[in-house]
């Protein structure tokens, strides 16, 4: 029972009977005018009406979404503030109230449903209380064997496919449309996204090469040769969410991830230097092979792109 | 002919253009609430001019104009000395200032002059997009004279003629290369530290190819062992067909900036109307009486606490 | 003969038993209480176009070549659901209307479902007894931001693309069951075996739908079994509900409603273009374009992996990676807090545990309108930083300053939302009548010389008393005498409403 008190309460049976003038103002309809109120309805509902049959016609004919989208706007926007502007203002403005028993129950009512519960379950399950366990435990092995083909033959173990890219020792670079690229194909300040000849387009071994200068670029120690001439070569996926890092900022030497802003600063070897990448780029060890084709010395020596649980921590 | 007068860009008017840059999203989603309502009563013209225009946007480009008036070293010689020798040197060698344009050739003085880089408002600034700086004419006028300052060496003033270039290609290479920076739509965006990669909505053949094969501020540079010239076509073809005039069968184009703006005119103008209609339609008329009997409306909330004004009741009927 | 049709299905389904009872229930007429019917109403139109668009798109990211009118991509290899979102935009007679149309409206899902959600948590309507509903709303908007990210990525477009390139380390960034959740999810490492379009779109048209539908029946449901919460007011009691009756006014207002709901989302479809995939391309995973974000409602877990610091958790073998802390793990406290909240609530301030009909206003619960206002700032600075580099363009400002800016904003604007908003409310609530609609008095001279006051009208007509409200299941309308019709232009409840 509310704390308004039960005096306001009435049965739900409607015996205390509340008796009310026919012209009372709660029955009255809201518009002071409301002439002019039935003819702007009239008029709106006019106007959806053509609007909705130059739609038809219109459609029929083939006109352009726009038109065909503004007509139905208009419908629909005529119809709602006719048939609106009717409730509000041609209908009875009450106030109308009507009664709101409590959500809690009395005593009473809880006690017989849980005594019809309890004791009809008393005859009818616990004198078999073996025969509910066993229930049970076929409903819990049922429910843990099922979800085995539901998630595990969605997909592959995840396994070293995340730790290992296509790239191998002597691997050419080769660009998006096959060709192996070779010292003369790239410019000083350019920049190829180039792959594995084994998996052009590969979404993880995708490579940004470089070309900032022309001697060799020592990014750490023991990266010694792994940018000779100068043609120095990245993961093009990104340590933060692993989108590809486009952005090559050529005057500033920076390469920038395009999602969510993280700035590799390449002569250190993309060390992230502004954002949230944690961690730099790998770098591709590169040689120049006696034809003047670039390749890699070694496949990357950790796992590309974003982190995940079972990467290892190298800090 | 009178110089040139260069249209310094002062302090102020950088910040109230910044400011109006600020205003222009709010004023934007305001504007598009009452401009979908002015553009829904005008639907035949709107709607006539949509189907007039195909998805295939005009292959007309105006921007392009033709060099093909006789160059005048005197000319660029006489604006070299004015705007630029200043700084590059009166033998544009260079100085503590600014960089030798020795070498660079004609392509790249063009690129710089033509989209309004150079000169600089203030020696240091930031280079800045300008217009109606110099003619077409000048521009090249001084490109040329600086090109011969070094024997014409370097890329030259490309001539770009788009027969036999393939849209098709063109889009995928932007998408490859171009769109990371430039964004795919061409609007162009911030990179770091304060420094932007331009909108391509209003550039020139010329200006493509010339940005492209040198590779202006933090540009990469596309030689011809990354990009074959017909590659290069291709991309110019691309940007002044479809990025200068891209098509937008949808309706009005919120900057080409994604999801952002699209999420501000779907909260703004989307819920905000449907909130309005619900403050009109949830609305409690106010009462007109014909059987008045006028009191004053009781304003008994009081300093409410907790669950202050909870009480108010009135007596049935 | 509608007689006639109404006997029979009475008969068979007794309607009259109880039928009244609906047709009677009485919904409080105010704007706020109308921000959860935008939010079914959009959902009944994404339902509707959803439809249309299903019966054309292919989801399926097999290779083919487009034909069409588009010609940057004419005679191009793409996807087979890219492909088939461009021909139901250029090819099929209304497509694209439809498509924006569902795209606007599922903006305005999300969005009206924050806004009630907000007006639920200001008033106190999720107290007892309404906490299972808040818990179900608070659900809804779960399901529907996902599904709104579902649909976002099924075109294969440029933008999308990297969506999903990005939800993929997301999934992989979970401690120890993230990289068996993805390369299930996806077919095995980024970017799959091709199945992800076809997973989201059947998660995106049929499950999701369907538990969209289920939780939206309970929470309606709900509604009905604990009937309105109303703002103390004239006649406003714990044990009753003041308004208008479902029939006729109510009804009348709220088909009127679906239908305003469905012309904003037509008229934004029509004028306003969103998401122009032909402008974006076929997603290759090497490919991507600057100034991408999600859609509005994934923007603040955008901000978020932008604002993040770029720290990570490392130990001998295993790592927490960057990702999962703005990604999994703020959401997941997010959305845990807003479920636990009304039973927090209840426990920190030590309040009574009675029912709760009667909202609160806001200004008399300062310290949780303050705490709303500033956590609710906290995640539109957020949504805000996933604009950043946009932002830095069009300022001509450094992205460094723009970036930090946000971060020291997401810290900062929380502390200085709530104590302004504390003290808004405190000075609210010494200002009587504030917020109100005002009731001028005309000071009067009598002839006696003596002055009083006379209230105003507020507008020719206006009558500022409210008459009490009437007990729909309880009134017997007695007809004046001699008044045998209705006047004219006065509508009347017939004799025969109450029985």
């Amino acid at each position: 029972m509310s704390e308004n008190g039960s005096e306001h309460a009435p049965s739900e049976t409607g015996e205390e009977r509340i008796a009310v003038s026919a012209d009372s103002s709660q029955f009255q309809v809201a518009a002071r005018h409301p002439r002019r109120v039935e003819k702007s309805a009239f008029v709106l509902f006019l106007v959806s009406v053509a609007a909705f049959a130059a739609f038809g016609a219109t459609y029929v004919l083939g006109a352009s979404d726009m038109v065909l989208g503004v007509l139905l706007a208009v419908g629909m926007l005529g119809f709602g503030v006719a048939l609106a502007s009717w409730g509000k203002y041609l209908m009875p403005r009450g106030p109308f109230e009507e009664y709101r028993a409590p959500m809690r129950t009395t005593e009473e009512q809880k006690k017989l449903l849980v005594s019809d519960f309890a004791s009809r379950g008393k005859v009818a399950i616990e004198r078999r209380g073996f025969l509910a366990k066993v229930m049970g435990v076929a409903g819990a092995v049922f429910g843990v064997v099922a979800l085995f083909p539901l998630i595990r033959s969605l997909g592959p173990k995840p396994g070293k496919t995340l730790d290992t890219t296509p790239w191998k020792k002597g691997s050419y670079l080769t660009d998006i449309n096959g060709r192996r690229l070779t010292v003369a194909d790239v410019n000083v300040g350019g920049f190829v996204t180039c792959f594995p000849e084994d998996d052009i387009g590969g979404a993880m071994s995708q490579t940004v090469l470089l070309h900032p200068q022309t001697t060799d670029i020592v990014t750490r120690v023991g990266r010694e040769t792994w940018a000779p001439q100068g043609y120095i070569a990245f993961s093009k996926v990104c340590t933060h969410a692993g989108c590809p890092v486009g952005l090559y900022e050529q005057a500033t030497e920076q390469l920038l991830c395009p999602c969510h802003q993280s700035l590799f600063d390449i002569y250190s070897g993309c060390e992230p230097v502004f954002g949230p990448a944690p961690r730099p780029l790998p770098q591709l060890p590169l040689y120049i092979d006696s034809k003047g084709y670039l390749r890699a010395q070694a496949p990357y020596n950790e796992p590309v792109g974003p982190g995940f649980w079972t990467r290892g921590g190298e800090l | 002919m009178t110089p040139p007068r260069p249209r310094a860009l002062t302090a102020p008017s950088r910040a109230r253009a910044a400011w109006r840059r600020l205003l222009a999203p709010i004023g934007l989603a305001g504007a598009t609430a009452l401009g979908l309502l002015a553009i829904s009563v005008v639907p035949p013209v709107s709607a006539a001019v949509r189907a007039a225009t195909p998805l295939r946007a005009s292959s007309s480009t105006s921007s392009s104009r033709s060099s093909a008036g006789k160059v005048s070293l005197a000319v660029g010689k006489t604006l070299f000395d004015q705007s630029c020798a200043s700084c590059h040197g009166i033998e544009a060698q260079g100085s503590t200032l600014a960089p030798s344009l020795q070498d660079l050739g004609a392509g790249t003085i063009d690129l710089w002059v033509s989209s309004g880089w150079m000169p600089l408002a203030v020696p240091g600034a930031q280079p800045l997009r300008k217009t109606d700086r110099y003619t077409r004419a000048e521009t090249i006028d001084i490109a040329q004279y600086v090109a011969s300052l070094s024997g014409y060496r370097g890329f030259g003033i490309p001539k770009v003629g788009l027969a036999g270039t393939s849209v098709q290609k063109g889009f995928a290479i932007y998408a490859e290369i171009c769109a990371a920076c430039h964004t795919i739509t061409g609007a162009g965006d911030a990179l770091s530290a304060g420094i932007t990669a331009p909108s391509l909505h209003s550039v020139t053949k010329a200006q493509v190819v010339e940005a492209m094969r040198t590779g202006p501020g933090n540009m990469p540079r596309f030689g011809p062992g990354i990009l074959s010239n017909q590659q290069v076509k291709d991309v110019v073809a691309y940007v002044v067909k479809e990025i200068e005039h891209p098509a937008h069968p949808g309706g009005l184009f919120l900057g080409g900036v994604g999801p952002v703006a699209e999420g501000f005119i779907g909260l703004f103008a989307g819920v905000g109307l449907c909130i309005l209609a619900a403050f009109w339609i949830g609305d409690r008329t106010p009462r007109h009486g014909d059987d008045a009997h006028p009191g004053a409306q009781n304003d008994d909330d009081g300093p409410a606490g907790e669950g202050g004004g909870r009480e108010r009741e009135v007596e049935h009927v | 003969m509608i007689d006639r049709l109404f006997n029979w299905a009475d008969d068979r389904l007794a309607l009259s038993r109880g039928g009244r009872h609906l047709l009677n229930k009485i919904f409080p007429d105010h704007w706020s209480f109308m921000l959860g019917e935008i939010a079914l109403y959009s959902f009944i139109i994404l339902l509707v176009t959803g439809v249309f668009l299903s019966l054309y798109f292919v989801p399926s990211e097999h290779m083919t070549v487009y034909h069409g009118p588009y010609l940057p991509i004419d005679g191009t290899k793409v996807s087979e659901a890219f492909a088939s979102t461009l021909r139901l935009s250029f090819s099929v007679r209304g497509g694209l209307l439809v498509r924006q149309m569902h795209h606007w409206a599922a903006n305005i899902f999300v969005g009206s479902i924050v806004v009630h959600l907000l007006r639920v948590f200001f008033t106190g309507a999720f107290r007892r007894p309404r906490e299972i509903n808040w818990i179900i709303g608070a659900n809804l908007l779960i399901l529907a931001i996902f599904n709104g990210f579902l649909g976002y990525s099924l075109p294969d477009d440029l933008v999308s693309g990297t969506g999903i390139r990005i939800a993929f380390s997301i999934l992989e960034s979970i401690p120890i069951v993230g990289t068996y959740l993805a390369t299930f999810l996806f077919g095995g490492q980024f970017p799959g075996s091709g199945i992800i379009i076809p997973r989201f779109f059947i998660i995106h048209v049929l499950i999701l739908p369907l538990l969209i539908l289920g939780l939206l029946g309970a929470h309606l449901g709900l509604l009905v079994r604990h009937k309105h919460t109303q703002f103390p007011g004239p006649g406003a009691r714990e044990d009753n509900v003041v308004g208008s009756p479902l029939w006729p006014v109510f009804a009348a207002k709220t088909t009127g409603f679906l239908f305003l709901v469905a012309g904003v989302s037509a008229l934004l479809g029509a004028t306003t273009q969103i998401n122009p995939i032909w402008l974006y391309g076929q997603y290759f995973p090497w490919k991507v374009s600057y100034a991408v974000q999600p859609d509005w409602y994934m923007g603040w877990l955008d901000g978020a992996l932008r604002v993040m610091p770029s720290w990570e958790i490392h130990f001998p073998g295993h790592m927490i990676p960057n990702a999962f802390f703005p990604a999994i793990l703020l959401p997941g406290i997010t959305f845990t807090a807003i479920m636990l909240w009304p039973f927090l609530e209840a426990k920190l301030t030590g309040e009574d545990r009675r029912e709760h009909h009667l909202l609160d206003r806001p200004r008399d619960r300062p310290v949780r309108t303050a705490l709303g206002a500033a956590i609710f700032a906290f995640y539109f600075v957020l949504f805000g930083a996933s604009a950043t580099d946009v932002l830095a363009n069009y300022l001509s400002l450094s992205l460094n300053f723009v970036l930090w800016s946000f971060r020291i904003a997401c810290i900062v604007v929380p502390l200085i939302v709530y104590p302004v908003t504390y003290k808004i409310c405190k000075e609210l609530q010494e200002t009587p009548g504030a917020g109100k609609r005002k009731v001028h008095n005309i000071v009067v001279r009598d002839a006696e010389g003596g002055y009083h006051t006379i209230p105003a009208e507020e507008y020719p007509g206006f009558v500022g008393e409210e008459a009490p409200p009437l007990d729909v299941d309880r009134i017997d309308v007695l007809t004046p005498a001699g008044a045998s019709e209705p006047t004219p232009g006065i509508y009347r409840i017939p004799r025969d409403y109450t029985d």
